[in-house]
């Protein structure tokens, strides 16, 4: 196994996905390394099928590489068992939808609150957590409404919190401010930066908004699933 | 700790009433034909459970109890002598035609005891002296046949074959479910309305003495007495029962809309809980992209299924609970006796988690990276 430093948490080595078999096989993501360190703040930018939501499941374990390797701190994870990666997610990865993907039957806590019970989190303990999850967003006021009394940017704080659920190391966030005006996305940006820099964590994140790019530490540029020479460092 | 299952249950209350309605309906539908075939088969066989007979001994190659064939009382004698009976009565059933004070005619199932020794005599008497069928041609018969008998009085008199009969009293609980209505009387009144022949009977009902076996005594009846059927009373029943429930068809037909109910409840849960799942599909696979494994889904689906079965039970229950009385108050016995509740019960849950196969078929195929993709 390689040997990964510290501060890299994930690590991207040599990693390709094609689609399908034989002449109707399409490559969406061609040898692709990265190593990504705890506490930063990362885009991955490109047009629309150039592999960006792609390379976006190769990291969080829910494709597995045609070819490479995704490593999580030390351990290979896209040599799991099928049946381990749902323990990987779990603990290691939150998760961000553009469309939010709250459960609508659930209150903003109890949408947290669900996730932090399925981490392992229950009872009281789950339930404090959830509301200083909640707190930590900014919608202690509305923890109690169901998503459909929410605006789009509280939605997202929701799921924010969401994906805090738990502490993972690692937020991956698939276009987050796609669904939010201007201001409203710039304050989830700056939540996600935050949580890149005030706490440790990796945020990566895939985004089309050209005006939040100035908040990244770095950007990613893919094109036809290869990743472009001038990307950001 | 947030039930997913239960919140996303209520939260669609049309789509959960109608599978409560579904659910409700399948336990109404179970739940009485169960009660009805019950005590169906409990009532066909109600005047053999309730003598204290061991042995019944009929005319050769007799069906059921109610088509009893007279055969000679010299047998009775032939019984009594054998070793290990306690005592051997003749009893008579036989069939005759009751004038009604319109005019018109019931058949009537004439039950003759002896009321000497009250083996075979009526068990809950409502009202009377069960001791006056002695008194010529003297009669008890049951007060849910009130009405088909014309709503004669104690004291009052009508016919039965052409021969005067005198009401002395009304019994309980012997309502001849599918024949005609029971007549009590002694079993020499009986002979004398019947076109029997003195000095035949109908059945001869024997008392196995302390310290010998059922078995052993109904074997050496057998031995010793010719041209007759030798039961223990469990198998006279069941035979009895058997016939009016098998060989007839009328047990099957019931039974028949009882599983009619279980098949109505689970096409109705299944389709409610899998149009939900599908509805749902995305959730299921968020759940699976943020760590859910396939169990924690399964957990979800179970969970709405068992919350259904048992708020469906529990309202299909109050509802049979009326039904039932409403049934009771027109004489039309239900048996059903807690274990069988319980059985109706866990027969709901299992129809419920039947229904969710479906569904947990539907999210085992779901993939997490399905949330991506829309």
């Amino acid at each position: 196994m390689t040997s990964i430093a510290t501060k890299t948490v994930l690590r991207l080595a040599h990693v390709s996905k094609t689609y399908g078999e034989g002449e109707s096989s399409v490559e969406a993501v061609h040898d692709v390394s990265m190593d990504l360190d705890a506490g930063k703040f990362i885009f991955l930018m490109g047009p629309s099928g150039s592999g960006k939501t792609t390379l976006l499941m190769l990291m969080g374990c829910l494709l597995r590489p045609t070819t490479g390797s995704v490593h999580i701190f030390d351990e290979a994870v896209s040599s799991l068992a099928e049946s381990s990666l749902p323990r990987v997610r779990r603990s290691r990865i939150g998760y961000i939808f553009q469309g939010f993907n709250l459960f609508p039957a659930l209150t903003a806590l109890e949408n947290v609150e669900a996730t932090l019970n399925l981490k392992g989190c229950r009872g009281a303990e789950g339930r404090a957590e959830a509301r200083n999850l909640l707190e930590r967003v900014g919608l202690a006021k509305r923890m109690h409404h169901l998503p459909e009394d929410l605006s789009g940017g509280e939605k997202q704080r929701v799921a924010v919190a969401r994906a805090l659920a738990g502490n993972p190391p690692i937020i991956l966030a698939d276009e987050p401010t796609g669904m939010l005006d201007s201001k409203t996305g710039r304050l989830i940006s700056e939540i996600l930066r935050d949580l890149a820099h005030e706490e440790g964590r990796l945020v990566f994140m895939v985004s089309h908004d050209s005006r939040i790019t100035a908040l990244a530490d770095q950007i990613f540029n893919i094109e036809d699933g290869c990743l472009q020479d001038g990307s950001r460092q | 700790m947030v039930s997913i299952a239960r919140k996303n249950l209520f939260h669609d209350k049309i789509r959960f009433a109608v599978a409560l309605a579904g659910i409700s309906f399948a336990v109404v539908l179970i739940t009485v034909q169960l009660g009805v075939y019950l005590a169906f088969r409990s009532n066909v066989s109600v005047l053999i459970d309730h003598t204290e007979a061991d042995i019944w001994i009929t005319a050769h190659g007799l069906e059921n109890f109610d088509f009893g064939r007279p055969f000679s009382e010299k047998k009775r004698y032939e019984v009594a002598e054998v070793p290990g009976v306690a005592w051997a009565e003749k009893y008579f059933l036989g069939f005759g035609y009751w004038k009604t004070p319109g005019g018109s005619q019931e058949t009537v199932q004439m039950v003759g005891f002896d009321p000497e020794t009250m083996v075979g005599a009526p068990w809950s008497i409502v009202k009377g002296n069960p001791q006056d069928v002695k008194y010529f041609n003297s009669i008890f018969y049951d007060e849910a046949e009130t009405n088909r008998l014309g709503n004669l009085p104690i004291g009052s008199e009508t016919e039965i074959n052409n021969h005067r009969v005198r009401v002395a009293g009304i019994v309980s609980g012997a309502r001849s479910f599918i024949q005609s209505p029971y007549i009590f009387t002694s079993f020499k009144n009986a002979l004398n309305l019947s076109f029997i022949n003195k000095g035949n009977t109908v059945y001869v009902l024997v008392k196995v003495a302390p310290g010998y076996s059922v078995k052993d005594v109904q074997r050496r009846i057998r031995e010793t007495v010719k041209d007759v059927d030798v039961y223990t009373s469990p198998d006279f029943s069941k035979k009895t029962q058997d016939y009016w429930m098998i060989n007839t068809g009328t047990g099957v037909a019931l039974l028949a809309v009882a599983l009619m109910g279980v098949v109505i409840g689970t096409v109705i849960v299944a389709n409610t809980i899998y149009t939900s799942t599908t509805e749902h599909l995305k959730e299921f696979g968020t759940l699976k992209a943020i760590g859910a494994s396939n169990w924690d889904l399964y957990v979800i689906i179970i969970e709405q299924a068992l919350i259904n079965s048992v708020i469906g039970f529990a309202v299909g229950m109050a509802i049979s609970y009326l039904v039932i009385q409403a049934m009771k108050k027109g004489h039309l016995p239900v048996l059903l006796a807690p274990p069988v509740l319980v059985g109706i019960f866990v027969l709901t849950v299992l129809m419920c988690l039947w229904s969710s196969v479906l569904s947990i078929s539907k999210v085992t195929r779901i993939d997490p990276a399905m949330v991506f993709k829309s």
